[in-house]
Protein backbone atom coordinates (compact mmCIF):
# COMPACT_ATOMS: atom_id res chain seq x y z
CA UNK A 1 0.00 0.00 0.00
CA UNK A 2 2.83 2.30 0.78
CA UNK A 3 4.80 1.41 -2.68
CA UNK A 4 1.48 2.35 -4.56
CA UNK A 5 1.07 5.30 -2.51
CA UNK A 6 4.55 6.23 -3.54
CA UNK A 7 4.11 5.81 -7.10
CA UNK A 8 0.78 7.42 -7.48
CA UNK A 9 0.46 10.21 -5.47
CA UNK A 10 2.79 12.38 -7.50
CA UNK A 11 1.08 12.27 -10.61
CA UNK A 12 -2.10 12.80 -8.24
CA UNK A 13 -0.87 15.82 -7.24
CA UNK A 14 0.79 16.96 -10.51
CA UNK A 15 -2.88 16.37 -11.93
CA UNK A 16 -4.64 18.57 -9.03
CA UNK A 17 -1.92 21.13 -9.51
CA UNK A 18 -2.80 21.88 -12.96
CA UNK A 19 -5.75 22.22 -11.71
CA UNK A 20 -4.86 25.20 -9.72
CA UNK A 21 -4.79 27.80 -12.50
CA UNK A 22 -8.18 27.25 -13.73
CA UNK A 23 -9.87 27.13 -10.46
CA UNK A 24 -8.38 29.83 -9.35
CA UNK A 25 -10.01 31.59 -12.01
CA UNK A 26 -13.53 30.45 -11.46
CA UNK A 27 -13.11 31.34 -7.96
CA UNK A 28 -12.30 34.93 -9.23
CA UNK A 29 -15.62 35.28 -11.21
CA UNK A 30 -17.50 33.72 -7.94
CA UNK A 31 -15.83 36.17 -5.70
CA UNK A 32 -16.38 39.19 -8.42
CA UNK A 33 -20.13 38.16 -8.55
CA UNK A 34 -21.01 37.99 -5.39
CA UNK A 35 -24.50 40.35 -5.83
CA UNK A 36 -23.45 42.46 -2.77
CA UNK A 37 -21.69 45.91 -2.83
CA UNK A 38 -20.33 47.50 0.21
CA UNK A 39 -20.05 50.94 -1.51
CA UNK A 40 -23.93 50.66 -2.70
CA UNK A 41 -23.43 49.94 -5.77
CA UNK A 42 -21.65 53.18 -6.60
CA UNK A 43 -18.58 51.28 -8.68
CA UNK A 44 -18.83 48.23 -10.26
CA UNK A 45 -17.23 44.78 -9.33
CA UNK A 46 -13.39 44.27 -10.72
CA UNK A 47 -13.09 41.79 -13.35
CA UNK A 48 -11.14 39.26 -10.76
CA UNK A 49 -10.98 36.43 -13.13
CA UNK A 50 -9.08 38.40 -15.25
CA UNK A 51 -5.67 38.63 -12.94
CA UNK A 52 -4.99 34.65 -12.96
CA UNK A 53 -6.22 34.33 -16.59
CA UNK A 54 -3.37 37.05 -17.38
CA UNK A 55 -0.33 35.48 -14.53
CA UNK A 56 -0.74 31.82 -15.55
CA UNK A 57 -0.95 32.57 -19.19
CA UNK A 58 2.59 34.35 -18.80
CA UNK A 59 4.21 32.25 -16.40
CA UNK A 60 2.63 28.53 -16.97
CA UNK A 61 0.39 28.72 -20.39
CA UNK A 62 0.69 25.20 -20.37
CA UNK A 63 -2.22 25.38 -17.48
CA UNK A 64 -3.58 28.35 -18.11
CA UNK A 65 -4.58 27.46 -21.81
CA UNK A 66 -6.90 28.64 -24.23
CA UNK A 67 -10.13 26.56 -23.14
CA UNK A 68 -9.37 27.16 -19.56
CA UNK A 69 -9.58 30.93 -20.25
CA UNK A 70 -13.11 29.87 -22.31
CA UNK A 71 -14.46 28.12 -19.89
CA UNK A 72 -13.92 31.01 -16.89
CA UNK A 73 -15.27 33.51 -19.31
CA UNK A 74 -18.45 31.31 -19.89
CA UNK A 75 -18.66 31.54 -16.06
CA UNK A 76 -18.36 35.21 -15.97
CA UNK A 77 -21.39 35.37 -18.39
CA UNK A 78 -23.13 33.08 -16.52
CA UNK A 79 -22.76 35.31 -13.00
CA UNK A 80 -22.54 38.13 -14.28
CA UNK A 81 -25.79 38.11 -16.73
CA UNK A 82 -24.56 39.67 -19.76
CA UNK A 83 -25.05 38.56 -22.53
CA UNK A 84 -23.74 34.77 -23.58
CA UNK A 85 -20.28 35.16 -24.73
CA UNK A 86 -19.44 38.83 -23.75
CA UNK A 87 -17.19 37.62 -21.29
CA UNK A 88 -16.30 34.38 -23.09
CA UNK A 89 -15.06 35.94 -25.88
CA UNK A 90 -13.35 39.05 -24.37
CA UNK A 91 -11.38 36.89 -22.02
CA UNK A 92 -10.03 34.71 -24.82
CA UNK A 93 -9.08 38.01 -27.16
CA UNK A 94 -6.56 39.17 -24.06
CA UNK A 95 -5.47 35.96 -24.10
CA UNK A 96 -5.04 35.83 -27.55
CA UNK A 97 -3.51 39.22 -26.91
CA UNK A 98 -0.90 38.38 -23.95
CA UNK A 99 -0.25 35.35 -25.44
CA UNK A 100 1.30 36.83 -28.69
CA UNK A 101 3.23 39.11 -26.78
CA UNK A 102 4.29 36.88 -24.01
CA UNK A 103 7.92 37.54 -23.80
CA UNK A 104 7.32 41.34 -23.18
CA UNK A 105 4.83 41.15 -20.93
CA UNK A 106 6.61 38.53 -18.94
CA UNK A 107 9.33 41.39 -18.92
CA UNK A 108 7.78 43.97 -17.29
CA UNK A 109 8.21 44.85 -13.77
CA UNK A 110 7.36 47.17 -11.39
CA UNK A 111 4.66 49.66 -12.80
CA UNK A 112 5.26 48.51 -16.32
CA UNK A 113 4.01 44.94 -15.25
CA UNK A 114 0.66 47.32 -13.85
CA UNK A 115 0.50 48.73 -16.97
CA UNK A 116 1.33 45.84 -18.53
CA UNK A 117 -2.23 44.24 -16.97
CA UNK A 118 -3.91 47.36 -17.75
CA UNK A 119 -3.33 46.99 -21.47
CA UNK A 120 -4.97 43.17 -21.24
CA UNK A 121 -7.54 44.49 -19.21
CA UNK A 122 -8.54 47.21 -21.34
CA UNK A 123 -8.22 45.36 -24.54
CA UNK A 124 -10.77 42.47 -22.83
CA UNK A 125 -13.57 45.58 -21.31
CA UNK A 126 -13.08 46.92 -24.93
CA UNK A 127 -13.81 44.29 -26.48
CA UNK A 128 -16.98 43.35 -23.94
CA UNK A 129 -18.16 47.36 -24.71
CA UNK A 130 -17.65 46.56 -29.07
CA UNK A 131 -19.60 43.39 -28.64
CA UNK A 132 -22.37 45.00 -26.30
CA UNK A 133 -22.68 47.64 -28.50
CA UNK A 134 -22.93 45.43 -31.51
CA UNK A 135 -25.30 43.45 -29.37
CA UNK A 136 -28.17 46.10 -28.50
CA UNK A 137 -27.12 48.13 -31.83
CA UNK A 138 -26.32 50.76 -29.34
CA UNK A 139 -23.40 52.47 -27.41
CA UNK A 140 -23.87 52.07 -23.68
CA UNK A 141 -22.49 55.12 -21.18
CA UNK A 142 -18.91 54.68 -21.36
CA UNK A 143 -18.34 55.82 -17.54
CA UNK A 144 -19.38 52.30 -15.71
CA UNK A 145 -16.99 50.47 -18.24
CA UNK A 146 -14.21 53.25 -17.37
CA UNK A 147 -14.83 52.67 -13.70
CA UNK A 148 -14.57 48.80 -14.28
CA UNK A 149 -11.45 49.15 -16.03
CA UNK A 150 -10.15 50.96 -12.89
CA UNK A 151 -11.46 48.64 -10.56
CA UNK A 152 -9.90 45.71 -12.41
CA UNK A 153 -6.42 47.82 -12.37
CA UNK A 154 -6.87 48.56 -8.53
CA UNK A 155 -7.49 44.96 -7.77
CA UNK A 156 -4.41 43.87 -9.62
CA UNK A 157 -1.52 44.64 -7.31
CA UNK A 158 -3.23 43.09 -4.19
CA UNK A 159 -4.99 39.58 -6.61
CA UNK A 160 -1.46 38.98 -8.03
CA UNK A 161 0.27 38.58 -4.86
CA UNK A 162 -2.28 36.10 -3.62
CA UNK A 163 -2.28 34.30 -6.84
CA UNK A 164 1.66 34.37 -6.87
CA UNK A 165 2.10 33.10 -3.15
CA UNK A 166 -0.62 30.07 -4.36
CA UNK A 167 1.40 29.37 -8.13
CA UNK A 168 5.05 29.32 -5.27
CA UNK A 169 2.65 27.23 -2.74
CA UNK A 170 0.53 24.96 -5.04
CA UNK A 171 1.91 25.34 -8.67
CA UNK A 172 5.52 26.23 -8.72
CA UNK A 173 7.28 23.32 -6.64
CA UNK A 174 5.65 20.81 -8.57
CA UNK A 175 6.49 22.36 -12.21
CA UNK A 176 9.05 20.56 -14.16
CA UNK A 177 9.12 22.45 -17.72
CA UNK A 178 11.73 25.04 -16.80
CA UNK B 1 9.60 37.27 -10.11
CA UNK B 2 13.14 37.34 -8.08
CA UNK B 3 14.93 39.27 -10.58
CA UNK B 4 11.57 41.66 -11.22
CA UNK B 5 10.23 39.62 -14.26
CA UNK B 6 8.41 36.26 -13.98
CA UNK B 7 10.00 33.01 -15.13
CA UNK B 8 7.82 31.59 -17.70
CA UNK B 9 7.23 28.17 -18.98
CA UNK B 10 7.76 26.57 -22.28
CA UNK B 11 4.15 25.83 -23.90
CA UNK B 12 2.79 22.42 -23.74
CA UNK B 13 1.71 20.81 -27.29
CA UNK B 14 -1.60 18.87 -25.96
CA UNK B 15 -3.95 21.74 -25.94
CA UNK B 16 -6.94 23.07 -27.89
CA UNK B 17 -5.52 25.82 -30.43
CA UNK B 18 -6.17 29.29 -29.82
CA UNK B 19 -8.01 29.74 -33.12
CA UNK B 20 -10.34 27.03 -32.55
CA UNK B 21 -11.37 28.57 -29.07
CA UNK B 22 -11.56 32.04 -30.56
CA UNK B 23 -13.98 30.42 -32.90
CA UNK B 24 -16.33 28.49 -30.24
CA UNK B 25 -16.03 31.87 -28.59
CA UNK B 26 -17.39 33.94 -31.46
CA UNK B 27 -20.01 31.06 -32.53
CA UNK B 28 -21.21 31.50 -28.48
CA UNK B 29 -21.81 34.81 -29.02
CA UNK B 30 -24.17 34.01 -32.28
CA UNK B 31 -26.24 31.51 -30.27
CA UNK B 32 -26.37 33.75 -27.60
CA UNK B 33 -28.02 36.44 -29.98
CA UNK B 34 -30.34 34.17 -31.52
CA UNK B 35 -31.02 32.52 -27.97
CA UNK B 36 -30.47 35.21 -25.43
CA UNK B 37 -32.23 32.68 -22.17
CA UNK B 38 -29.24 30.25 -23.20
CA UNK B 39 -28.18 30.95 -19.97
CA UNK B 40 -30.82 31.79 -17.53
CA UNK B 41 -31.60 28.17 -16.18
CA UNK B 42 -28.22 27.85 -14.86
CA UNK B 43 -28.27 31.44 -13.74
CA UNK B 44 -31.58 30.70 -11.69
CA UNK B 45 -29.72 27.86 -10.11
CA UNK B 46 -27.42 29.45 -9.14
CA UNK B 47 -28.97 31.85 -7.34
CA UNK B 48 -31.56 29.89 -5.93
CA UNK B 49 -27.70 28.04 -4.12
CA UNK B 50 -27.11 31.27 -3.58
CA UNK B 51 -30.06 32.37 -2.10
CA UNK B 52 -29.69 31.57 1.72
CA UNK B 53 -25.89 32.55 2.01
CA UNK B 54 -27.01 35.93 0.49
CA UNK B 55 -30.05 36.18 2.87
CA UNK B 56 -27.44 35.81 5.80
CA UNK B 57 -25.20 38.12 4.66
CA UNK B 58 -27.27 40.91 4.04
CA UNK B 59 -28.98 41.56 6.97
CA UNK B 60 -25.20 42.60 8.97
CA UNK B 61 -24.92 44.45 5.70
CA UNK B 62 -28.33 46.06 5.73
CA UNK B 63 -27.41 47.14 9.03
CA UNK B 64 -24.30 48.65 8.90
CA UNK B 65 -25.77 50.87 6.14
CA UNK B 66 -28.56 52.25 7.92
CA UNK B 67 -25.87 52.95 10.77
CA UNK B 68 -23.53 54.80 8.69
CA UNK B 69 -26.43 56.39 7.37
CA UNK B 70 -27.78 57.28 10.09
CA UNK B 71 -24.40 59.40 11.37
CA UNK B 72 -25.33 61.78 8.12
CA UNK B 73 -28.96 62.30 9.79
CA UNK B 74 -28.12 63.44 12.85
CA UNK B 75 -26.21 66.41 11.42
CA UNK B 76 -29.79 67.44 9.53
CA UNK B 77 -32.52 66.26 11.99
CA UNK B 78 -33.81 69.69 12.17
CA UNK B 79 -34.01 70.96 9.10
CA UNK B 80 -35.40 67.28 7.61
CA UNK B 81 -37.78 67.80 10.45
CA UNK B 82 -39.14 70.75 9.45
CA UNK B 83 -39.50 69.49 6.05
CA UNK B 84 -41.60 66.40 6.93
CA UNK B 85 -43.78 68.89 8.66
CA UNK B 86 -44.57 70.88 6.14
CA UNK B 87 -44.64 67.91 3.60
CA UNK B 88 -46.85 66.54 6.07
CA UNK B 89 -49.56 69.17 6.09
CA UNK B 90 -49.34 69.30 1.87
CA UNK B 91 -49.98 65.65 1.66
CA UNK B 92 -53.02 65.38 4.30
CA UNK B 93 -54.80 68.20 2.18
CA UNK B 94 -54.17 66.23 -0.73
CA UNK B 95 -55.29 62.91 0.82
CA UNK B 96 -59.02 64.91 1.16
CA UNK B 97 -58.72 66.01 -2.38
CA UNK B 98 -57.99 62.67 -3.37
CA UNK B 99 -60.83 61.08 -1.02
CA UNK B 100 -63.47 62.95 -2.38
CA UNK B 101 -62.28 62.68 -5.85
CA UNK B 102 -62.05 58.62 -5.54
CA UNK B 103 -65.66 58.89 -3.85
CA UNK B 104 -66.57 60.79 -7.12
CA UNK B 105 -65.02 58.80 -9.55
CA UNK B 106 -66.87 55.59 -8.33
CA UNK B 107 -69.88 56.98 -8.50
CA UNK B 108 -69.50 57.81 -12.01
CA UNK B 109 -67.79 54.52 -12.52
CA UNK B 110 -71.42 53.06 -11.10
CA UNK B 111 -73.36 55.43 -13.34
CA UNK B 112 -71.66 54.51 -16.84
CA UNK B 113 -71.37 51.03 -15.80
CA UNK B 114 -67.88 51.02 -16.23
CA UNK B 115 -65.16 47.78 -16.13
CA UNK B 116 -63.69 47.83 -13.01
CA UNK B 117 -59.84 47.69 -12.92
CA UNK B 118 -58.34 44.22 -12.43
CA UNK B 119 -57.52 43.01 -8.77
CA UNK B 120 -54.19 43.24 -8.14
CA UNK B 121 -52.19 40.60 -6.02
CA UNK B 122 -48.91 41.29 -4.45
CA UNK B 123 -45.85 39.04 -3.17
CA UNK B 124 -43.50 40.92 -1.00
CA UNK B 125 -39.96 40.59 -1.30
CA UNK B 126 -37.04 41.34 0.08
CA UNK B 127 -34.36 42.20 -1.75
CA UNK B 128 -30.84 40.35 -1.05
CA UNK B 129 -28.67 41.26 -3.96
CA UNK B 130 -28.12 43.99 -6.26
CA UNK B 131 -25.40 44.13 -9.12
CA UNK B 132 -24.29 47.36 -10.88
CA UNK B 133 -22.65 46.10 -13.68
CA UNK B 134 -20.97 48.05 -16.62
CA UNK B 135 -23.89 45.95 -19.04
CA UNK B 136 -26.34 45.01 -16.45
CA UNK B 137 -28.10 46.75 -13.78
CA UNK B 138 -30.43 43.91 -11.48
CA UNK B 139 -31.53 43.37 -8.31
CA UNK B 140 -31.85 39.99 -6.73
CA UNK B 141 -35.26 38.73 -4.93
CA UNK B 142 -36.12 36.17 -2.50
CA UNK B 143 -39.31 35.56 -3.60
CA UNK B 144 -39.62 32.68 -6.37
CA UNK B 145 -41.70 30.69 -8.59
CA UNK B 146 -43.17 28.71 -5.83
CA UNK B 147 -44.37 32.12 -4.93
CA UNK B 148 -45.81 32.93 -7.48
CA UNK B 149 -43.45 35.11 -9.00
CA UNK B 150 -43.19 35.17 -12.56
CA UNK B 151 -41.05 37.15 -15.79
CA UNK B 152 -42.25 39.59 -16.86
CA UNK B 153 -44.39 41.18 -13.70
CA UNK B 154 -43.54 44.80 -12.16
CA UNK B 155 -41.24 45.32 -9.87
CA UNK B 156 -42.17 48.41 -7.35
CA UNK B 157 -41.29 50.26 -3.62
CA UNK B 158 -43.04 52.48 -1.86
CA UNK B 159 -42.25 55.03 -4.07
CA UNK B 160 -42.76 53.94 -7.40
CA UNK B 161 -41.74 51.00 -9.98
CA UNK B 162 -38.43 50.32 -9.76
CA UNK B 163 -38.98 47.49 -13.09
CA UNK B 164 -39.48 44.27 -13.63
CA UNK B 165 -38.47 40.05 -13.50
CA UNK B 166 -36.89 38.94 -16.00
CA UNK B 167 -35.63 36.01 -14.55
CA UNK B 168 -37.32 33.64 -12.25
CA UNK B 169 -35.64 30.45 -10.04
CA UNK B 170 -37.77 28.86 -7.49
CA UNK B 171 -36.68 30.74 -4.92
CA UNK B 172 -35.35 33.59 -6.41
CA UNK B 173 -35.83 36.46 -9.04
CA UNK B 174 -33.45 38.76 -11.20
CA UNK B 175 -35.39 42.21 -11.75
CA UNK B 176 -33.77 44.25 -14.86
CA UNK B 177 -34.14 47.44 -13.76
CA UNK B 178 -35.87 50.76 -15.19
CA UNK B 179 -32.33 52.56 -15.99
CA UNK B 180 -31.18 48.79 -17.56
CA UNK B 181 -29.90 48.81 -20.93
CA UNK B 182 -32.16 45.92 -22.01
CA UNK B 183 -35.71 47.93 -20.23
CA UNK B 184 -38.21 49.58 -22.11
CA UNK B 185 -41.57 49.95 -20.84
CA UNK B 186 -44.70 51.51 -22.21
CA UNK B 187 -45.69 54.85 -20.05
CA UNK B 188 -47.95 57.38 -20.39
CA UNK B 189 -47.35 60.86 -19.69
CA UNK B 190 -49.78 63.21 -17.64
CA UNK B 191 -51.27 65.43 -17.92
CA UNK B 192 -52.34 64.37 -21.47
CA UNK B 193 -52.01 61.17 -21.91
CA UNK B 194 -49.15 61.44 -23.77
CA UNK B 195 -48.10 57.83 -25.30
CA UNK B 196 -43.93 56.91 -24.94
CA UNK B 197 -41.74 53.88 -24.34
CA UNK B 198 -38.97 54.39 -21.18
CA UNK B 199 -35.75 52.92 -22.63
CA UNK B 200 -33.09 52.40 -19.83
CA UNK B 201 -29.51 52.97 -21.24
CA UNK B 202 -27.47 52.69 -17.70
CA UNK B 203 -27.80 56.04 -16.82
CA UNK B 204 -29.78 57.39 -14.06
CA UNK B 205 -32.41 58.79 -15.46
CA UNK B 206 -34.10 56.56 -18.35
CA UNK B 207 -34.55 58.25 -21.80
CA UNK B 208 -38.25 59.30 -23.24
CA UNK B 209 -38.25 57.67 -26.63
CA UNK B 210 -41.08 57.40 -29.62
CA UNK B 211 -42.94 60.26 -28.47
CA UNK B 212 -45.10 61.84 -31.52
CA UNK B 213 -43.81 64.54 -33.12
CA UNK B 214 -46.88 67.10 -32.56
CA UNK B 215 -46.99 66.34 -28.53
CA UNK B 216 -46.22 68.46 -25.79
CA UNK B 217 -44.24 67.47 -23.25
CA UNK B 218 -42.58 69.67 -20.47
CA UNK B 219 -40.00 69.46 -17.11
CA UNK B 220 -42.45 68.40 -14.54
CA UNK B 221 -45.26 66.22 -15.93
CA UNK B 222 -45.72 62.95 -14.31
CA UNK B 223 -45.08 59.82 -15.58
CA UNK B 224 -46.92 56.02 -15.41
CA UNK B 225 -46.75 52.77 -16.66
CA UNK B 226 -49.68 52.87 -19.76
CA UNK B 227 -50.65 49.26 -19.38
CA UNK B 228 -50.17 48.81 -22.95
CA UNK B 229 -48.77 45.01 -23.77
CA UNK B 230 -51.08 43.87 -20.92
CA UNK B 231 -47.94 42.39 -18.55
CA UNK B 232 -48.12 46.02 -16.68
CA UNK B 233 -51.09 47.57 -14.97
CA UNK B 234 -51.39 50.59 -16.03
CA UNK B 235 -51.18 53.79 -13.44
CA UNK B 236 -48.28 52.30 -11.53
CA UNK B 237 -46.26 55.52 -11.01
CA UNK B 238 -43.10 56.03 -12.17
CA UNK B 239 -41.16 59.19 -11.97
CA UNK B 240 -41.20 63.16 -13.06
CA UNK B 241 -40.10 64.35 -16.94
CA UNK B 242 -36.92 66.34 -16.90
CA UNK B 243 -35.48 68.43 -19.70
CA UNK B 244 -32.35 66.46 -21.13
CA UNK B 245 -30.47 68.45 -23.57
CA UNK B 246 -31.48 66.58 -26.73
CA UNK B 247 -34.89 65.39 -25.46
CA UNK B 248 -36.46 64.08 -22.15
CA UNK B 249 -35.31 62.03 -19.37
CA UNK B 250 -37.22 60.40 -16.46
CA UNK B 251 -36.23 61.21 -12.65
CA UNK B 252 -37.82 58.13 -11.69
CA UNK B 253 -39.54 58.07 -7.93
CA UNK B 254 -38.19 54.54 -6.49
CA UNK B 255 -34.31 54.51 -5.66
CA UNK B 256 -33.67 51.03 -6.26
CA UNK B 257 -30.44 51.77 -4.37
CA UNK B 258 -31.80 51.83 -1.62
CA UNK B 259 -35.22 49.99 -1.32
CA UNK B 260 -35.11 46.58 1.01
CA UNK B 261 -38.18 45.22 0.22
CA UNK B 262 -40.47 45.51 -2.75
CA UNK B 263 -43.68 44.19 -4.15
CA UNK B 264 -43.72 41.98 -7.06
CA UNK B 265 -47.51 42.24 -8.74
CA UNK B 266 -49.22 39.72 -9.90
CA UNK B 267 -51.09 41.20 -12.86
CA UNK B 268 -53.43 39.54 -15.01
CA UNK B 269 -56.41 41.04 -17.11
CA UNK B 270 -59.60 38.23 -16.11
CA UNK B 271 -59.54 36.15 -18.68
CA UNK B 272 -62.55 37.20 -21.26
CA UNK B 273 -65.27 34.83 -21.18
CA UNK B 274 -67.53 33.65 -24.47
CA UNK B 275 -70.92 34.29 -23.36
CA UNK B 276 -73.33 31.34 -23.08
CA UNK B 277 -75.83 31.06 -26.28
CA UNK B 278 -78.83 31.88 -25.98
CA UNK B 279 -80.90 28.98 -28.04
CA UNK B 280 -84.11 30.14 -29.78
CA UNK B 281 -86.27 27.96 -27.61
CA UNK B 282 -84.86 29.47 -24.72
CA UNK B 283 -85.44 33.22 -26.30
CA UNK B 284 -88.92 32.29 -26.92
CA UNK B 285 -89.66 31.50 -23.73
CA UNK B 286 -90.11 27.41 -23.90
CA UNK B 287 -88.11 25.25 -21.49
CA UNK B 288 -84.89 24.09 -22.50
CA UNK B 289 -84.48 20.36 -23.32
CA UNK B 290 -82.28 18.56 -20.53
CA UNK B 291 -79.03 17.51 -21.85
CA UNK B 292 -78.65 13.33 -22.28
CA UNK B 293 -77.70 11.96 -18.99
CA UNK B 294 -73.92 10.72 -19.94
CA UNK B 295 -73.05 7.33 -20.56
CA UNK B 296 -72.56 4.58 -17.12
CA UNK B 297 -70.11 2.53 -18.85
CA UNK B 298 -66.95 4.21 -19.91
CA UNK B 299 -67.15 1.14 -22.83
CA UNK B 300 -68.92 -0.04 -25.38
CA UNK B 301 -72.43 1.48 -26.59
CA UNK B 302 -74.45 3.09 -24.17
CA UNK B 303 -77.92 0.12 -23.15
CA UNK B 304 -81.09 2.01 -23.27
CA UNK B 305 -83.08 2.65 -19.73
CA UNK B 306 -86.04 0.45 -18.94
CA UNK B 307 -89.33 2.01 -20.51
CA UNK B 308 -86.92 4.64 -22.66
CA UNK B 309 -88.06 4.89 -26.45
CA UNK B 310 -85.54 4.49 -28.99
CA UNK B 311 -85.33 7.95 -30.95
CA UNK B 312 -84.71 7.45 -34.60
CA UNK B 313 -81.72 9.62 -35.63
CA UNK B 314 -82.28 13.39 -37.12
CA UNK B 315 -82.44 13.68 -40.46
CA UNK B 316 -79.38 14.88 -42.38
CA UNK B 317 -80.96 18.60 -42.84
CA UNK B 318 -81.42 19.10 -38.86
CA UNK B 319 -78.48 17.88 -37.63
CA UNK B 320 -75.94 20.50 -36.49
CA UNK B 321 -74.30 22.90 -39.55
CA UNK B 322 -71.18 20.61 -40.40
CA UNK B 323 -67.42 22.46 -40.77
CA UNK B 324 -67.35 24.79 -43.69
CA UNK B 325 -65.11 22.84 -45.91
CA UNK B 326 -66.33 22.83 -49.37
CA UNK B 327 -66.15 19.58 -51.73
CA UNK B 328 -64.43 19.49 -54.79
Amino acid sequence: MGTTEKLYAPAALRFLAALVPLFCGLLGVVIANIPISFVGGAVPPPLLALVPVYFWCLVRPDLMTPAAAFAVGVLEDVMSGAPPGVWTLSFVLAYALVARQRESFAGLAGLGAVLGFAAAALASIAAAYLIVSVYYWQLPPLGPVVAQLAMTVAAYIPATYVVAWVHHRAVGPLRSDF
Amino acid sequence: MANGTWKIARRGNAQLPLVIVLALAVVLVLVGKAQSGLFDAARARITDWMAPALSQVRAPLDGAERWVASIGDIFRVYEENLRLKEENARLLQWRNTSVVLEGRLRHYEKLLNAVPDPELNAVLARVIGRASRPFLRTMILDAGAVHGARAGQAVMDENGMIGRLYLTGQHTSWVILLTDINSRVPVSIAPGQVQAMLVGDNSASPRLDMLAPNVTVKAGDQVVSSGDGGLVPPGLPIGTVVADGEGFRVALLADAARSESVQVLNFARPRETVPAPVLPAEAAGLKPVPPPPPPSVATGAPKPLPGARRVPPAPASAAAPADPVEAD
